[in-house]
């Protein structure tokens, strides 16, 4: 019977079952791109190469909203603690035109030290105070070439190399430049420190905390862990809101495409009264169809989201997207009992009705 | 009751002569039912008694408003009485609740509508069947094959109701009403939509399982015809029976 009953209304179970796919496709999305994006600079990060990072107080863990208030001398004073192989300033800024993008400004021989220098896909390092090198992504998405003019912070930057991606942003500028056109002379945003041997990282941690005992110090390894969404609240809040939006649109639409079947199939509820049918069962018929309606749902929700995923992933090539098996169960079990408790009032309402009073409902 | 699929009519008709010594299926009592409509109290029945053997074949006919539905609602347990005493095969609905009523009703009680009151979803087929699933019973292919045959529709079992006609659709229900071998069968207007050739044959069919089967059947009608069919005639009007 829930078959012939979804069959018999299919622009009802067409919506329905849309609703629910969004429902999935919204949660798995939002997450896996959230998750993507942090996840993905977080490896950034970590494919500078740097053992230690060291940020001003009250600095966020996302390094584009970093201000710049550290003297780069500190840099100086970071290499001369024991076990300290190389530091490098790094001054980072955004660039919000044409989408927003993580630029680092930095010193190219001590960055070479601490991270073992770029690999060049193309073109080479700067010649020039207004030269930029991007990485591989950045210019398949911007269609970028070596030796092209870019307009940045309303300054034209020759490209003078591409780079293999994963080393900490996108754009890179020299620090002199940068700190130029941000007004912040001689300043850095974070100090990234290679270390003589990595086993000697919690010692040198330690002896930067006395040095600068106000500072963020972090290890790669403890930044990699901190870059979750449970370590940013707000983030989580973003998360947490989009998923209530996209059940809540689940629910009601269950809600209210069970609440119309009930009106339209009194008489058959009737029926099913008069043959002793009794409130459990009523109940269980409205609830398998609601649960077939939401299975149906999170099928074509999780091809959906795969599909939504190869477009984004093909239009937008710096966006990454995680899905995880993890996710796509929640997103899964969030839209089956939504759909649930969707269709849980009409349900009760269906198995109350006077069966008299439904024989002779027209 | 016994089995309607008792074979042969002889041994139906030693049954039948124990009518008289056994407990009667229906027994009323000065049974009232008031429908509150608005503020207003409106009596559907005013004092109903009334004996109905087991196998009997009973139409009950009065003009509209006599509250001859009400009754068949009231016995067939859809709606409790509003006084008096109410005993079906030995249950007394006065004591018993809705859950108490539906469950009495998925085992002993059979219904035939004038509008057939098929699901309009299902083939003829599952119609039928489910009457059996919400017995819980389960599925039984030889009961079900039986009736089948028994009401002709055989041939007919894999269409829906839209594409059966109005005696093929009532014999579907009877059909329905009798798989799960019912003590007693209720039937509110059966031939009410039907034209003279489909009446003739549902009520044959009816007079067949009463005959036959010995299935007590208790038949609302307008139709001075169709009641002839039954073994005895009941009148009512206001609520009250004027003649037996």
């Amino acid at each position: 019977m829930i078959f012939e009953n979804i069959l018999h209304r299919p622009i009802r179970t067409l919506v329905s079952v849309l609703a629910v796919a969004i429902e999935v496709g919204m949660v798995m999305l939002v997450v896996g791109m959230t998750h993507g994006m942090l996840h993905e600079t977080a490896k950034r990060v970590e494919g500078v190469g740097a053992d230690i990072m060291v940020q001003p107080p009250g600095a966020s863990l996302f390094l584009g909203l970093t201000q710049a208030p550290m003297p780069v001398q500190v840099g100086d004073r970071l290499a001369e603690l024991p076990h300290v192989l190389a530091v490098t300033p790094v001054l980072l800024f955004l660039n919000t035109r044409g989408g927003i993008n993580l630029i680092y400004g930095i010193d190219m021989p001590t960055f070479k030290e601490v991270s073992g220098g770029f690999t060049y896909l193309k073109g080479g390092p700067f010649e020039h105070p207004y030269d930029m090198l991007v990485d591989d992504w950045y210019a398949r998405s911007n269609n970028v070439k070596v030796g092209e003019t870019i307009n940045l912070l309303n300054n034209k930057f020759r490209v003078s190399g591409i780079v293999e991606h994963g080393m900490g942003a996108r754009i890179f500028i020299p620090l002199s430049t940068a700190q130029e056109l941000t007004g912040a002379h001689d300043k850095a945003s974070i100090f990234y420190i290679k270390c003589t041997d990595p086993g000697y990282t919690q010692a040198v941690i330690t002896s930067i905390k006395q040095l600068l005992p106000t500072h963020q110090i972090h290890s790669t390894k403890e930044y990699m862990s901190l870059m979750t969404s449970n370590d940013l609240p707000a983030l989580n809040a973003f998360i947490s809101a989009m998923i209530t939006v996209a059940v809540g649109i689940g629910f009601m639409v269950i809600f209210l495409s069970m609440y119309t079947t009930i009106t339209e199939r009194t008489r058959e509820i009737g029926i099913l009264k008069s043959l002793g049918a009794g409130k459990r069962y009523i109940i269980g018929v409205i609830l398998r169809e609601a649960s077939l309606l939401s299975i149906l749902g999170v099928v074509l929700g999780y091809a959906g989201t795969w599909l939504a995923r190869k477009v984004i992933v093909a239009t937008f090539p710096t966006l990454t997207v995680e899905l995880t098996i993890h996710w796509a169960l929640w997103a899964g079990l969030l839209a089956i009992g939504g759909s649930l408790l969707g269709a849980f009032y009409p349900a009760i309402r269906a198995a109350r009705l006077d069966p008299v009073d439904s024989l002779a409902y027209e | 009751m016994g089995s309607i699929f008792l074979a042969g009519t002889e041994e139906a008709a030693r049954e039948v002569s124990q009518i008289g010594c056994m407990e009667p299926i229906i027994s009323t009592e000065n049974l009232t039912k008031t429908y509150r409509v608005g503020k207003v109290d409106v009596p559907a029945l005013r004092g109903v008694d009334l004996v109905v053997q087991e196998g009997e074949f009973l139409a009950v006919v009065g003009p509209s408003g006599c509250g001859k539905s009400t009754l068949l609602h009231v016995l067939g347990g859809l709606t409790r009485p509003s006084g008096g005493r109410v005993l079906v095969d030995g249950n007394d609905f006065r004591g018993m609740n809705d859950a108490q009523r539906t469950k009495f009703r998925r085992h002993k009680i059979g219904f035939v509508f004038q509008r057939y009151n098929l699901l309009p979803t299902l083939t003829a087929r599952h119609n039928i069947a489910i009457a059996q699933h919400i017995q819980g019973d389960g599925f039984n292919p030889h009961r079900f094959e039986t009736v089948a045959e028994m009401l002709g529709i055989k041939d007919k079992l894999d269409r829906k109701p839209y594409a059966l006609s109005g005696g093929e659709q009532q014999r579907v229900a009877i059909a329905r009403a009798v798989v799960c071998e019912p003590k007693l069968l209720l039937a509110d207007e059966p031939t009410g939509n039907l034209d003279t050739e489909n009446s003739q044959l549902v009520l044959s069919m009816l007079r067949n399982l009463n005959r036959d089967f010995r299935q007590t059947i208790l038949m609302i009608t307008h139709n001075p015809e169709a009641a002839s069919v039954a073994d005895r005639l009941i009148r009512m009007r206001d609520g009250q029976i004027v003649s037996d």
